[in-house]
């Protein structure tokens, strides 16, 4: 083979990143950029938004296969379990192992605070319908609302994969922001009597209780919205193993290292699709001002029926602990402590607050499930995403015997 | 537009009644859970005495301990036996 020195330089240079670099790459390498810088010197939800960070930075280097679309890529390969929805409920497994639901069963009543925070999502819905998303993706936007990246990111990639980039960077940008954006409208929305209110201290709770709720719950939700199984059901595993008190080693797992290593590879995974074709969209910045406005919108809900419970108990419920129900644990009930000890440094609502936190995740769960109810598609056994690709892959007796189960599941219907 | 505004107005009435529902649920769920199971203090712990020889418990460490001496003395386990393990 003949060599010559001018056409291999300039072979090299063409095959270099630089020769197809664009300027979208570039303005998304700046994006990637800033959010390493927020992650590392703000600490702005430095576990996720640096990963994050990292997989764009990775998805928009030119010709490195690794954007969620490069079909055999790195990031393409950690992004199937986004598609078909494994890592989400895996990170629940954690969170369940994580939680404590002591402060929600000692005052069940703040289950409602969780519900009421809800109405963030669907005022965001009503909102992203009338900047004109179709149901689907104004879904998938209002789930922003209840400050759950899993949660968001579960739905995003069920009924609007296209925008699920921008639904997770405003999710989990807004969960760090919980800080900053929450104060504000707790303040405006309370008066100061109402925010030293010292609230009765939590009765202590059975441990057989403990065990059973988790039982209790995943029958009695996952039986009313199938389509939410995966994630309340990982939710409650996870607390099980916690509170059974028989699975030690599998409570320690879930709670660390697995939960760790399901967020290095959802974090990626997310990252690799902000692509500069998917994120560079007016779209993008609709949703992030929806996003925006679902937070606001589900901390009011909360701390204005934290108000309604206020009266209706002869002044017994600190109204603040009501922005807690937007889920974002433990942040948000940090920040009712906060803004609480701020009026009154003897008032700790800490513990009363992460009823409502804890309510928060089960009530975005649930209204998630309503979602994938109405919209997802929870019935035909060939058309879910993960069946649909091992189905086109076994062998055809196989197929023939999937589809000969369907067909008598469709005609017992 | 319109139709797609009413239809997401329907929709967020709907959850929102789905929602309440379904923790109204729970709540009850949990009362009746926390009357039916209520809490019982556990016993007070009676007072730990210095162990004067090795309990089944503390088997491990006996195996453990019988295992490091052997070693470092040179004999085989089977010639002492530790009967006294005290705490400081």
């Amino acid at each position: 083979m003949e060599f010559s020195f001018g056409a291999s330089a300039t072979k090299i240079l063409t095959t270099t990143g630089f020769s197809q670099l664009e300027g979208g790459d570039i303005l998304m390498i700046g994006v990637a950029c800033l959010m390493i810088y927020l992650a590392i010197w703000k600490k702005f939800e430095p576990l996720l938004l640096l990963p994050i960070g990292f997989g764009c930075l990775l998805a928009n280097i030119p010709m490195s296969m690794m954007a969620n679309t490069d079909a055999g890529g790195l990031l393409n390969f950690f992004y199937q379990g986004v598609k078909h929805e494994v890592l989400p409920p895996l990170i629940f497994l954690g969170v369940g192992a994580l939680t404590d639901f002591g402060p929600l069963l000692a005052n069940p009543t703040t289950l409602l605070l969780g519900a009421a925070a809800q109405i963030g999502v669907y005022i965001t819905l009503i909102g992203a319908v009338l900047l004109g998303f179709n149901m689907h993706e104004a879904s998938a936007i209002g789930i922003i609302g209840g400050a759950d990246g899993p949660t968001s990111i579960f739905i995003a990639s069920k009924l609007a994969p296209h925008l699920l980039a921008p639904i997770a960077v405003a999710a989990y940008s807004y969960m760090a922001l919980v800080p900053l954006i929450q104060p504000p409208i707790m303040k405006l929305l309370t008066t100061e009597k109402e925010r030293k209110i010292k609230m009765a201290q939590l009765k202590p709770i059975s441990q057989t209780v403990k065990i059973i709720f988790p039982v209790v719950v995943t029958i009695v939700c996952c039986l009313m919205l199938p389509g939410v199984t995966p994630l309340l059901g990982m939710l409650m595993l996870g607390n099980l193993f916690r509170e059974s008190g028989v699975t030690a080693r599998l409570h320690e797992t879930s709670e660390t290292h697995l939960i760790n290593i399901v967020t290095i590879l959802l974090a990626l995974a997310v990252g690799s699709s902000m692509t500069a074709e998917s994120f560079l969209r007016l779209e993008t910045l609709k949703i992030i001002v929806l996003g925006l406005l679902a937070f606001c919108i589900a901390t009011a809900g909360g701390v204005l029926f934290g108000k309604l419970m206020c009266k209706m108990t002869g002044g017994r419920v600190n109204p603040l602990i009501g922005s807690a129900g937007v889920s974002a644990v433990p942040m948000a009930a940090r920040v009712s402590q906060k803004v609480g000890a701020e009026t009154d440094s003897s008032n700790f609502l800490l513990m009363h607050a992460m009823g409502p936190n804890v309510a928060g995740v089960i009530g975005s769960a649930v209204a998630a499930g309503v979602f994938i109810s109405l919209f997802g598609d929870v019935a035909p056994l060939e058309s879910h995403a993960a069946i649909a690709d091992i189905v086109g892959t076994v062998e055809p007796g196989i197929k023939t015997a999937i589809a000969q189960v369907a067909g008598v599941a469709e005609s017992l219907r | 537009m319109e139709a797609s505004f009413l239809a997401a107005v329907n929709v967020s009435v709907l959850a929102m009644a789905v929602i309440f529902t379904v923790l109204v649920i729970l709540i009850f769920t949990i009362k009746v859970l926390v009357r039916l199971v209520p809490y019982e203090a556990p016993p007070p712990k009676a007072r730990r005495q210095p162990a004067s020889a090795p309990s089944a418990s503390g088997d491990d460490h006996v195996a453990v301990i019988t295992a490091t001496l052997a070693m470092h003395l040179g004999k085989s386990p089977d010639e002492f036996r530790i009967v006294n393990i005290s705490q400081p």
